[in-house]
């Protein structure tokens, strides 16, 4: 159907916002169990867990976005990302759909995009009727400078 | 009102609790040792044909362990091993009279002597051996000499508890003899009971030992008395009161036999170390290479005022230095070593319990027994491999039936493994059994809506999967899938108790793999742990000086600096329930003292929970290097504590406070 390469994604939802990151990123995703918190770590830095017996820290994607903080329940979810030598775990409200987008799909974020996390986005795409945000997930567990 | 780290207890508790500990660990010496030499003999091909190193051996491992449990008191465990010794002795005579049924009592006694020694140690009540002691009485009754040897009164079962005494007296020259004391009626009638026996004795000697024995035809009294070598004693044969010569010096050494050929020694250059010491050695060590590294900086320094000579010769010597030090690392490293073969035995029983309890015939077969593996590592590897190879024999491998059904072999095959690679021990639990069924994995996954419809189907997700809790739950959709309950808890243990990593490789039908790779050192600390703000954080033990009690309102408010008495003297006290951002406590709270000197402190937490031996990991990321966290660890819960970093939260505290008067103190 499509001319390009078609690449997968793993959708995720958050705030009623449906965002993608690339499979390849994706090391596994997790319930969310045992965050423990960091004192004096980023705001958005929910703290640190045991993943495959690793400590990697756990983004609170909300905080990070500038969303309200929800308390985890059931379908929240930990993705944890591989990105330049480290794993970083990213929280979301719920993850489990895989979707293949091609890549003309993917168009740059509109510059007039309102919202936070749009320095964390890498393009916006259109699938099945949806319009899913996709992360540069680069931006998105960098290190805030201090 | 302060206490110290170091638990005050009257000595000869803490002495006992020593001696305690020694003999434990040199019983369990001579229980892996009988244990390798009993399964080698199971599983040979002609189990009752031993040879006679073998039997020595075993009969030198029941009789150590009966003279230790006599000397600690640990009555049960000297009672087994005494007749199992006992036994020992008839077949050592005549190897012809060792059965399989032997064999059997023989590893069932083992086990029981290691629980009963478990349960001394943790002062549990004493398992229940009747069942074992008629079936050595059945054994040894059935032999020759059996009755015989095993209730003639023997001097070993007498001296060990006195053994200070014992040599005491041989140490100012005495004679010792046993006397013997056999009431009958008509000596009673002349009145000599026990009490004038006993009276009698002290004129003569000092009487060492004395204890009731019941022999065939009543009650006989056996005193083991130290009389002057001049005397002539030679006892009241008239009144039934006998006299022998005794020597105890065999007795009293580690390994004795007299009249038997000398018995191969096992540990005549081995020393036994306890961690702690080599923990010490290697701060000691890691001191040194930070000094070596302030060396080398102040030679960069000073370079450019050096003659070229007088430099490189310098420098040399710092690289010198460098290697050396990582020579003595590795050495020291090496210290802690043991091979594997221990816990690998230990699972050849496990494997040999299940297969009577599954009744499924198995054939075991260990490789790289003799790799070696860090002691910590080692101790904390039998949980989770027993896991892995039970989960392996009960879900693994079919039954008999189903195999031939399969096409395969009726008996199934285990394979342990280890290696060391690079520097990595790799552990591997294999079975040819029915192997993991990946679909129905996954089709349950789905079902429960743990992993998205089209997710991929690599055996990494499923070992994911079927850890997972919520998962493991439903027994026997799991027991289908060819997994056990049990996994997760070995993953667990090995991924965050010992910071290695576990995969799964199956083949439907032809086997499940498990893989664990484990880090061959590890970094482990002692900590305290304490409690902030409802968070459990650790404190490495050896910057702890001391834990005090603090009460609310006590505290002295100093410009910017909070202090508190200690010693006569003033401590600046950093609250980390403020570095934290936490409320602070209400009431009294507890403040450990870090630092030496100047940079002494307080760091006030909510309280001391424990201490812990906790394996170190690192907090690499950016986004998680806070101030004053020096590492994370686990306490066996899964949940990720932080290590904190008394130094880097005082320089926090130093720029933080830096301007901004603290809070009064006692105001919460």
């Amino acid at each position: 159907m499509t001319t390009t390469a078609a690449e997968s994604y793993i959708l995720f939802e958050l705030a009623g916002t449906a965002y993608a990151i690339a499979s390849r990123d994706v090391q596994r995703m997790e319930m969310v169990e045992h965050v423990t918190p960091v004192p004096n770590a980023p705001a958005f830095v929910e703290g640190v867990v045991f993943s495959r017996g690793k400590v990697v820290p756990a983004i609170n994607l909300r905080r990070r976005f500038g969303f309200q903080a929800t308390a985890f329940d059931l379908r929240t979810r930990l993705i944890v990302v591989a990105h330049a030598d480290r794993s970083v775990g990213l929280i979301v409200d719920s993850a489990r759909e895989f979707v293949s987008i091609p890549a003309d799909a993917i168009q740059p974020p509109p510059e007039t995009l309102a919202g936070t996390s749009g320095r964390y986005l890498k393009g916006v795409a259109t699938a099945d009727d949806r319009v899913i945000l996709v992360l540069d997930i680069g931006g998105v567990i960098d290190a805030p400078e201090t | 009102m302060h206490w110290c780290l170091t638990p005050v207890t009257p000595e000869f508790e803490e002495s006992f609790a020593e001696d305690l500990e020694d003999y434990v660990a040199e019983c369990a010496d001579h229980l892996s040792a009988a244990r390798e030499i009993l399964l080698d003999q199971e599983t040979s091909s002609n189990p009752t044909q031993i040879s006679k190193d073998q039997l020595d051996g075993l009969f030198r491992n029941f009789h150590t362990i009966k003279g230790l449990s006599g000397m600690v008191g640990a009555r049960v465990v000297e009672e087994i091993s005494h007749r199992l010794e006992s036994y020992l002795g008839i077949v050592r005579k005549d190897s012809s009279l060792l059965t399989m049924v032997g064999v059997d009592v023989l590893i069932n006694g083992l086990g029981v002597v290691e629980s009963a020694i478990a349960a001394f140690r943790d002062g549990r009540p004493e398992p229940n051996v009747a069942a074992l002691v008629q079936r050595i009485t059945a054994l040894s009754s059935s032999l020759p000499t059996g009755r015989n040897t095993a209730e003639s009164p023997r001097v070993a079962d007498v001296p060990m508890a006195r053994k200070a005494k014992f040599t005491a007296a041989l140490g100012r020259g005495d004679r010792l003899c046993i006397v013997t004391f056999s009431p009958a009626p008509d000596v009673a009638a002349r009145g000599v009971d026990v009490n004038v026996v006993r009276s009698r004795l002290q004129a003569v000697g000092e009487i060492l030992h004395a204890e009731p024995k019941s022999v065939a035809g009543g009650l006989q009294f056996l005193f083991v008395l130290a009389v002057n070598p001049a005397a002539d004693f030679t006892g009241w044969p008239a009144d039934n009161i006998r006299v022998e010569p005794y020597s105890p010096a065999a007795e009293l050494a580690e390994v004795s036999d007299p009249g038997q050929t000398a018995l191969p020694l096992t540990s005549v250059n081995l020393v036994r170390v306890d961690l702690a010491r080599l923990d010490d050695i290697m701060r000691s060590l890691g001191e040194m290479v930070l000094t070596r590294a302030r060396l080398e900086n102040s030679l960069g320094r000073a370079a450019q005022f050096l003659p070229p000579g007088e430099r490189r010769d310098l420098e040399e010597t710092v690289q010198g230095l460098d290697r050396q030090l990582r020579d003595l690392r590795e050495g020291v490293m090496r210290v802690r070593l043991v091979p594997i073969r221990d816990l690998f035995s230990r699972m050849r029983l496990v494997v040999r319990d299940l297969t009577r309890e599954t009744g499924k015939d198995i054939d075991l077969v260990v490789s790289g027994e003799e790799t070696e593996i860090d002691k910590f590592v080692v101790e904390r590897l039998a949980d989770p491999l027993l896991h892995l190879v039970r989960n392996a024999v009960s879900h693994g491998l079919e039954s008999a039936a189903d195999r031939v059904a399969a096409g395969k072999p009726p008996r199934g095959r285990l394979a342990l493994r280890a290696a060391a690679v690079g520097g990595t021990i790799v552990l591997e639990v294999e079975d040819d059994g029915r192997g993991v069924q990946f679909e129905a994995v996954f089709a349950r996954a789905r079902s429960a809506g743990l992993i998205a419809v089209d997710a991929t189907t690599d055996p990494m997700a499923v070992l994911d999967l079927i850890c997972a809790p919520g998962f493991s739950t439903r027994d026997e959709v799991d027991r289908g899938s060819g997994r056990g309950v049990g996994l997760d808890v070995a993953r667990r243990a090995i991924e965050q108790g010992l910071a290695g990593s576990l995969t799964l490789d199956s083949r439907q039908g032809a086997g499940t793999r498990f893989t664990a790779r484990l880090p061959l050192t590890l970094i482990v600390a002692d900590v305290l742990t304490v409690s902030v703000g409802g968070q459990t954080y650790a404190v490495p033990q050896t910057v702890v000086r001391e834990v005090i009690p603090v009460e609310a309102g006590s505290t002295i408010v100093l410009e910017n600096n909070e202090l508190i008495r200690h010693h006569g003297g003033v401590l600046p006290l950093l609250r980390l329930d403020d570095l934290f951002h936490h409320p602070r406590p209400v009431g009294s709270y507890v403040a450990l003292v870090v630092g030496d000197g100047t940079s002494a402190m307080a760091l006030a937490v909510d309280r001391a929970v424990g201490m812990r031996e906790v394996v170190v990991r690192p907090l690499t990321d950016l986004l998680v290097q806070a101030p004053g966290i020096g590492g994370a660890t686990e306490l066996g819960d899964g949940r990720p504590v932080l290590i904190l970093d008394p130094a880097g939260l005082a320089r926090y505290n130093r720029r933080r406070v830096a301007g901004s008067p603290v809070r009064a103190g006692g105001l919460s």
